[in-house]
């Protein structure tokens, strides 16, 4: 583990040579809005709650290009597919992903890459970057991390934890590929961090609310909780929009669409959500999911109940807080979180 | 004025005299949020459940848009002007009975515009506290008081209908109605040239999830499926291709015209802060302009659109 000091008066050094090679993702401002995007390493934040959007779109964009064919008999391959992107990819260095982000990241991972499929997309976007996280000091009243398992100076997903100190930043390297990474920088100088950490993270940690008791939900059979009263209420209420699921940095369903024109076609994939009726409605006009009761229980029941039983119990929501802040009908998923366990 | 207190009590009563009286088996209202500076709505059903009904400043669901799917219910309402006319909407459009709709009219001094709060307040919130004039906000050792007037959403500041009187009963103190939208700004953009529209248009609607909580948050958005749900034939790509995002936020202003009544719940619903209203405003004026016609005001009006004169002075029609 490689520990550095960043100081105030070195910072614009440090993010510039995060660019040498590389492209930067950073919080930038966007329209008013605070976004993970392609930054110029003269504006970039390190104070704030979190990004508007969540980091997902880095590896995972709401529209990607998968492959495209074209129909000129004249040139090679005519209406054969090829896929697009997987070549050349650049290499990126994502900083400032909160640790709640960053578990996202790793849960939507275990879809992408997992033992029985690899996504070629997702993976050679993931592979090729450079994962900087910054703790948390303030929760905001919409998050909850730690009720979830994570913490606001979580590691997990991250190549490299930075901390806000004195205006400037600690450092500490959480892969090889980060110490590896941390090596070339200009601007740090090396530093023990990790006794500024522990204090720090205790004070953070203490700042967050009580965690939501989930051994109900973990001890409880699926059915038990499927046919809970309390769907109906949130269902009442429920416009069936997908913002939740769109702001959801652990939400990866997707929909894959061809688009022709007269010279070819692509194929594309683009967030999905299961709140849509069109999301689960079957070629034969059967719908499996018809109304809004059966759509909003499966999106909290896949993050607390199905996720978790797939992956050691590792919750499927990693308590980002956004579904919480952008509901336009106030659905927080702690309050229902809270109904499932009682 | 009443406190928001009195409105409160008188809310609730109200709710459980329609319940009692069997005006309604499900009175729609708010419920405190969960977190500050947020209400959700409320299906009540028992008593028990119309004493956690509140009134807020922060009221921005229109609640009308549950009435058609439950339009073989009795439904009672707790209204806002805006919900109330989009429950006339909803009747003169003949997707609810109007026996099964009973509207409990509020009358509303503005709901805030969070976008706005934001622009005076930018540091996180940790709770919040109102009264009808007053949003009182706290967070991390700060606190301070903003006066609601400064912070209300536009489409209330050009209200005509802050007091539904065409509700089966009104509670609360009637409260004048604001001055019309003269669509001034409307005049420059209709000035400018067709490309200089387009890319003021597409600017508009360039970060659009296509989320569609704007056209869910919509009570006249009731049809069963939306053109951008058909998928046979599919007529909307499902991308984020600009000229699929921006088809769908001009062909639902259009579907809207003559039917709006500018409550801004779609506004108040977008999760990246798109002016969606403005499509609707423009169709609104157009329909103001040519027929005369407003929506939502009397509950035996006729939607211009949707009637035939023999009589009709254009040429084209008869």
């Amino acid at each position: 583990m490689a520990e550095y000091i960043v100081k105030e008066s070195a910072l614009k050094d440090f993010f510039k040579s995060l660019t040498e090679g590389r492209k930067l993702l950073a919080p930038v401002e966007v329209d008013g809005k605070l976004q993970m995007a392609e930054a110029d390493p003269e504006n970039i934040s390190i104070n704030y709650t979190n990004t508007h959007m969540s980091p997902k779109s880095a590896f995972f964009p709401q529209t990607e290009r998968l492959m495209a064919f074209h129909n000129d008999a004249e040139k090679s391959d005519p209406f054969v597919y090829k896929p697009l992107g997987l070549d050349n990819v650049d290499q990126t260095v994502l900083f400032g992903i909160r640790p709640c982000d960053a578990r996202g990241l790793v849960v939507d991972n275990l879809v992408f890459q997992n033992n029985r499929f690899t996504d070629p997309y997702w993976k050679t976007k993931y592979e090729s970057s450079i994962k900087i996280g910054l703790a948390c000091h303030n929760p905001c009243p919409q998050c909850f991390c730690t009720s979830v398992g994570g913490s606001p100076f979580g590691e997990e997903g991250l190549d490299v934890l930075a901390v806000v100190k004195d205006g400037g930043l600690a450092l500490k390297s959480v892969t090889a590929e980060g110490e590896e990474f941390l090596k070339g920088l200009k601007g740090t100088e090396s530093g023990d961090t990790s006794a500024t950490m522990d204090e720090l993270k205790k004070a953070a940690e203490a700042k967050m609310p009580a965690a939501i008791d989930q051994t109900q939900v973990e001890a409880r059979e699926i059915m038990d909780i499927y046919n809970q009263p309390h769907w109906q209420e949130t269902a009442d209420r429920c416009l069936n929009c997908g913002v939740c699921t769109f702001v959801c940095p652990t939400c990866h369903c997707f929909d894959i669409q061809d688009e022709t024109s007269a010279k070819g076609g692509v194929r594309m994939r683009n967030w999905d959500t299961c709140m849509s009726w069109l999301y689960s409605m079957h070629g034969t006009g059967h719908n499996p999911r018809p109304t809004k009761t059966e759509r909003v229980r499966q999106r909290f029941m896949h993050k607390l109940k199905y996720i978790p039983m797939k992956q050691n119990g590792n919750c499927g929501c990693i308590g980002c807080g956004r579904c919480v802040t952008m509901c336009p009908v106030n659905i927080d998923i702690r309050e229902v979180a809270r109904q499932m366990n009682q | 004025m009443m406190s928001l207190e009195d409105l409160i009590k008188k809310i609730q009563e109200a709710a459980k005299r329609a319940l009692k009286e069997g005006k309604a088996e499900v009175v729609l209202g708010y419920q405190a949020g969960t977190t500050p500076m947020a209400v959700a709505p409320l299906f009540a059903r028992t008593e028990g459940d119309c004493d956690k009904l509140v009134w807020s400043n922060f009221a921005k669901t229109n609640l009308s848009t549950y009435l058609p799917e439950l339009k073989d219910k009795k439904v009672a309402i707790i209204a806002k002007g805006c919900d109330a006319r989009s429950a006339v909407g909803q009747v003169v459009e003949h997707q609810i009975p109007r026996e099964n709709v009973y509207v409990i009219g509020v009358p509303c001094t503005g709901m805030v515009d969070l976008e706005a709060l934001k622009s005076k307040e930018a540091r996180p919130v940790a709770a919040s506290d109102e009264d009808m004039a007053t949003i009182k906000l706290r967070g991390d050792g700060w606190e301070t008081n903003i006066a609601k007037e400064e912070i209300l959403r536009r489409n209330c500041k050009t209200c005509i209908c802050r007091t539904p009187k065409m509700a089966d009963e009104v509670i609360g103190d009637e409260v004048p109605s604001m001055t019309p939208d003269d669509y001034a700004d409307l005049k420059e953009l209709a000035a400018k040239s067709p490309e200089e529209k387009m890319a003021y248009f597409k600017g508009m609607v360039k970060d659009c999830l296509r989320c569609y909580a704007c056209r869910n948050a919509c009570p006249l958005c009731y049809c069963p499926v939306c053109f951008v749900d058909e998928t046979r034939p599919q007529w909307l790509g499902k991308s984020q291709d600009e000229m699929d995002t921006f088809v769908f936020h001009l062909l639902r202003g259009f579907h809207c015209a003559g039917r709006c009544t500018g409550c801004g719940a779609c506004e108040a619903a977008c999760p990246v802060g798109i002016k969606v209203r403005e499509f609707n405003r423009i169709m609104e004026e157009e329909v103001q302009k040519d027929w005369n016609y407003i929506p939502g005001l009397d509950w035996e009006q006729k939607p211009p659109l949707t009637t035939y004169r023999p009589d009709d002075e254009a040429d084209f029609i008869r």
